[in-house]
């Protein structure tokens, strides 16, 4: 390992941090010279991660660098190390992709707030804290710095404080996710008193020997800090809190990032640290808290009216999903999770990015007053339904290729264990997909499709700057649902591997052998199989020569038509004219000469009698719009007849009141309420754990 | 010869040609049989396609609020899909054009068949087309559960000589039943094929079942603004959808046909799709009147899919 690559990972952090305290220095002189110092600060991390991706992922090395070269001496770790293994670095570069296309859609959507050098001094210190979390190799420094984040995402999400509930929604997240940081550094401290050390490594080496009742309530302790930190049910009402008021680069941020973080932190805590998550009690624990947050989270979602509440409430059940696999402790189940999380921050941001982008262009997230956007602006329409069906799991993008590996790793293992529990989560699993189809059905009968609210007539497609970002996002989705054989292969693979093989990383940090001393075996290796049932490039490639093919015989049309002059005429000769298609229809080829637009003398004329058919004008001698050529009720006066979100899944919604209105009380608003459910979990965790862990 | 093969297996046989010309047959067999039921004479056999026909023949008109582009596209996108989604199916055992097929595959893109409907429904902007999507969303939340309890009764029962255990290949699927016999006659497989047989008529949007197109309550709600070429796709798609379900059921449970003669194994599977049409589609729309939306969630949600998990758990232990 070439001497420069081990000080990538600590430059990217730094850049993060010296960007941060720049923009605070020199942030309000310039507003040009800030993005520019923004842009290099988000940059220059991406770049650094993307070079680390050959020597860890493909070549399988460990990055370690020791703070102020305080190597450890005898096995003993006393400096702060940085260590990067595959599974730091996939989630290095979720922060680092999420940070840089955040920015830059922030360039231009939070170009209406001011003091913005406020705003990016928080985004950098944020993204630094998270990179520093995935990227560090010492459990004190994971809660130093997820103490920077949970401190910076509240002031983000109370950015906007003249809106409604911000506030609210940044104290909530203060006061709750309070008792996740206060569980983490209850467990981090009882693991030092007994280990007397706090770095990963050498917690990895000793832990296994150790097990009592202390370090088996300091395992309960991070669970549930880190379970706090990814929102998972009961935590999840100030999540949807929060991500529903923040700016939606910030709820990129929260639902992309920080959840994954928790996420990180289960994995690192369960596969490396006390690597008991083989111990059925762990996976049943872990699997359930991740299967119900999956199903919950989406049964709320159906109910909601502002769509960033609904995407937020989305953005729980997809880490449920996560959880659920990676809690399985089987290889392809820690794949598929790993697999999902990347997903969920393509398909996830695009989708906060379209609600901010329908927020810029519409100045409202009302489900139930928004309608007809996509003519408005077609191309957040277009970007929306590629986040969508990603998410809703449509083959072939990316949320099918990570769904399919999570039904097939939760069923295999019911099988394999013999455990029926399993197989439930498999069920839900599958069921919550269909139901995130249906609310995303929701939402784009509600916003996009449907009938336009006259208040909304004169919206316009949000800037090429905004879309940009998007795209970045949309064109991943496609990429990795394509190729998931060769994302499983370059990228979660060897990240599963890394959390598996937690032998190696011993042994990088302590000096060789040192995990064999500890008796902990080094592990194979494991070869996830391919997805070999799947190809969904030669079924894409099918479907477009079908589906040309079927255009192409729908295209050659009677060709008697030539102009449209011609047309209209042999239209009418053939009675194929009705009489409302004049005016309240377009035919498919262009548009008919419209009679409206025929000068207004033509009808004062002497001897004119106007005749419906023929000169046929949607308006009145008075200037309104004749009820008789209404769009949809003709003959009736026109109104605006959109079915509201609320009212959309009626049927499904009168089968389950009973179902909704029990979950409605627990969704109280108030921050005791939500305190009370994390104390109780607490509690549930500590039981369970010391009763059967 | 090799590539000439393939696109013979893709277009003619069991390909394109193929499953739109047993759609079609299918359907009208149905609507005559129902016809019959009621004492009424009722339609050529062919007369699917005369609609076809007729549909491709008239004036496409657009709505004046609807996004034109998705509202024309997206009927032929939904055509492509249902037409690829046959090629997962081994019919007959024949060999696949993919080579491997998956359940959960198909059951994602019959899915996605019912969102290009959707989609298509909600760009008209119409309301009654509103009301017919969230009605069709309603429909496919119902069938999904006893259907996903199906597809894992059946992945556990024909993983059985495999080392995971289960397998959602289709391929294997029938290939375990061509050495062990169907699952047709396997006693703890039979609650899961009865649950099948009304998971067909839901998925495919047939008589009892069709709240999403209910002609007199909400002038077929989905397909409310259609006209001319992409209605055409819409019928056709419909058509191929009902000999896809037809031939998954063949599959599934009736894999293990095998005479040493392909094409009596492929008359027999004929035959099966036939009869299965009968029993799921025919019987229940010459018998029942529309269920209400809420009527048809609960029977799936508690009758369809207790069938299906008795299915599920009698395999689990297995019987």
């Amino acid at each position: 390992m070439s001497a420069a690559v081990s000080n990538f990972p600590i430059i990217a952090i730094i850049t993060f941090f010296l960007g941060a305290f720049l923009i605070a220095l020199i942030g309000r002189l310039n507003k040009v010279l800030r993005n520019v110092l923004v842009f290099i600060s988000v940059t220059v991390p991406l770049v650094l991660m993307c070079l680390l991706i050959k020597p860890v992922m493909t070549d399988g090395q460990i990055v370690a660098y020791w703070m102020g070269n305080w190597a450890p001496v005898s096995d003993w770790a006393i400096g702060i190390g940085i260590e990067v293994d595959a599974l730091g670095l996939f989630f290095g570069l979720i922060v680092t992709l999420a940070a840089f296309v955040s920015a830059l859609y922030s360039f231009t959507y939070m170009n209406r707030d001011d003091s913005l050098e406020n705003y990016y001094t928080l985004f950098l210190m944020l993204s630094g804290a998270l990179l520093g979390l995935t990227q560090s190799g010492d459990l004190f420094n994971i809660f130093v710095m997820i103490e920077i984040m949970t401190m910076t995402i509240v002031a983000l999400t109370a950015f906007r404080v003249d809106y409604d509930g911000a506030l609210e929604g940044g104290l909530k997240y203060m006061v709750v996710g309070s008792i996740g940081s206060t569980c983490l550094l209850v467990g981090i401290a009882m693991t030092y008193r007994q280990l007397h050390t706090l770095n990963l490594a050498q917690i990895a080496s000793k832990l296994p020997g150790n097990m009592n009742a202390v370090t088996i309530a300091a395992f309960a302790f991070l669970l549930v800090g880190f379970i706090t930190k990814a929102s998972l049910f009961p935590f999840h009402p100030i999540e949807a809190d929060a991500q529903t008021v923040a700016p939606a680069s910030i709820s990129l941020m929260i639902s992309g990032v920080i959840t994954k973080c928790g996420v990180y932190g289960l994995i690192r805590v369960c596969y490396n640290l006390f690597q008991n998550i083989d111990a059925p009690s762990v996976e049943i624990l872990i699997t359930g808290f991740g299967a119900l947050s999956c199903f919950i989270c989406v049964t709320m979602a159906f109910n909601q009216h502002n769509f960033k509440r609904l995407l937020a409430f989305h953005s729980i059940s997809q880490v449920g999903y996560v959880i659920a696999a990676a809690g399985l402790g089987t290889a392809l189940g820690l794949n598929a999770g790993l697999y999902h999380a990347m997903n969920h921050l393509l398909f996830k941001g695009l989708l906060f990015l379209c609600a901010g982008a329908v927020e810029y262009a519409a100045g409202t997230l009302d489900l139930d007053r928004l309608g007809g956007l996509s003519k408005k602006m077609p191309k957040t329409c277009a970007l929306f339904l590629i986040g969508a069906a990603s998410i809703s799991g449509l083959p072939p993008f990316n949320g099918f290729a990570s769904k399919w590996l999570i039904y097939q790793a939760s069923f295999e293992k019911g099988v394999s264990s013999g455990n029926f529990y399993f197989v439930v989560i498999c069920v839900i699993c599958l069921i919550s997909s269909v139901l995130t189809l249906a609310s995303f059905v929701k939402v784009s009968q509600s916003v996009f499709f449907g009938q336009l609210n006259p208040e909304f007539e004169d919206t316009k497609e949000v800037p090429a700057a905004m879309r940009i970002p998007m795209w970045i996002l949309a064109v991943l989705c496609i990429v990795t649902g394509l190729f998931p054989n060769q994302v499983m292969k370059y990228v979660t693979g060897p990240a599963a591997n890394a959390a598996i093989n937690v032998g190696t990383y011993i042994d990088t940090m302590l000096g060789q052998n040192t995990a064999a001393e500890y008796g902990i075996a080094s592990q194979a290796t494991t070869e996830i199989g391919k997805i070999g049932i799947w190809s969904p490039v030669s079924w894409l490639l099918l479907l477009l020569i079908i589906t040309c093919a079927v255009c192409l015989v729908s295209v050659i049309e009677d060709p008697k038509k030539t102009t449209e002059e011609e047309r209209f005429e042999y239209n009418k000769s053939k009675g194929r004219i009705a009489k409302f298609s004049r005016d309240g229809f377009k035919a498919a080829g262009k548009e008919l000469p419209e009679a409206e637009n025929a000068p207004a003398e033509e009808y004062d004329k002497p001897g004119h009698h106007r005749n419906p058919v023929l000169s046929g004008s949607t308006m009145t001698f008075t200037g309104e719009r004749d009820p008789k050529y209404e769009v949809f009720f003709s003959g009736e006066m026109p109104e605006y007849s959109q079915v509201g979100g609320s009212d959309l899944f009626w049927g499904f919604k009168h089968s389950w009141r009973r179902y909704f209105s029990y979950w409605r009380k627990w969704h109280s608003g108030i921050v005791n309420d939500y305190v009370l459910y994390g104390v109780a979990a607490l509690a549930f965790v500590l039981l369970y754990a010391v009763l059967f862990v | 010869m090799q590539v000439l093969l393939v696109a013979f297996h893709i277009l003619v046989f069991p390909g394109l040609l193929f499953e739109i010309l047993m759609g079609i047959l299918l359907l009208g067999t149905c609507n005559k049989l129902v016809a019959r039921m009621q004492n009424r004479v009722g339609p050529p056999i062919i007369q699917p396609w005369y609609d076809f026909l007729k549909c491709c023949g008239k004036e496409t008109i657009v709505p004046r609020a609807a996004n034109r582009n998705i509202y024309l596209g997206i009927p032929y996108v939904g055509l492509g899909i249902i037409l690829s989604t046959a090629l997962f199916i081994p019919f007959a055992g024949m060999k696949l054009v993919f080579g491997q097929s998956d359940l959960i595959v198909i059951l994602y893109l019959l899915t996605f068949v019912s969102v290009c409907m959707i989609i298509g429904a909600a760009a008209s902007s119409s309301p009654w087309a509103g009301v017919g999507l969230s009605r069709e969303m309603v429909a496919m939340i119902s069938y999904e559960l006893p259907f996903v309890f199906v597809i894992l009764a059946v992945a556990r029962e024909a993983g059985r000589g495999t080392e995971a255990g289960m397998t959602f290949s289709l391929a294997d699927i029938v290939a375990y039943q061509q050495t062990n016999g169907s699952f047709f006659l396997h006693p703890a497989l039979i609650p899961a094929w009865i649950a099948m047989l009304f998971v067909i008529p839901c998925e495919i949007g047939m008589h009892p079942f069709d709240v999403a197109e209910a002609e007199t309550e909400i002038c077929e709600g989905t397909l409310a603004e259609y006209s001319g070429k992409p209605l055409a796709a819409f019928k056709l798609t419909h058509c191929v959808k009902l000999f896809v379900m037809t031939s998954l059921f063949a599959a599934m449970f009736c894999g293990g046909i095998n005479t040493g003669i392909p094409v009596l194994n492929v008359l027999i599977v004929i035959l099966i799709c036939f009869a299965v049409m009968f029993v799921s589609m025919a019987l229940p729309h010459g018998a029942c009147a529309r269920f209400k939306t809420e009527q048809v969630f609960r029977f799936y949600w508690t009758f369809v899919s207790g069938i299906a998990l008795v299915g599920l758990i009698l395999v689990w232990c297995g019987f």
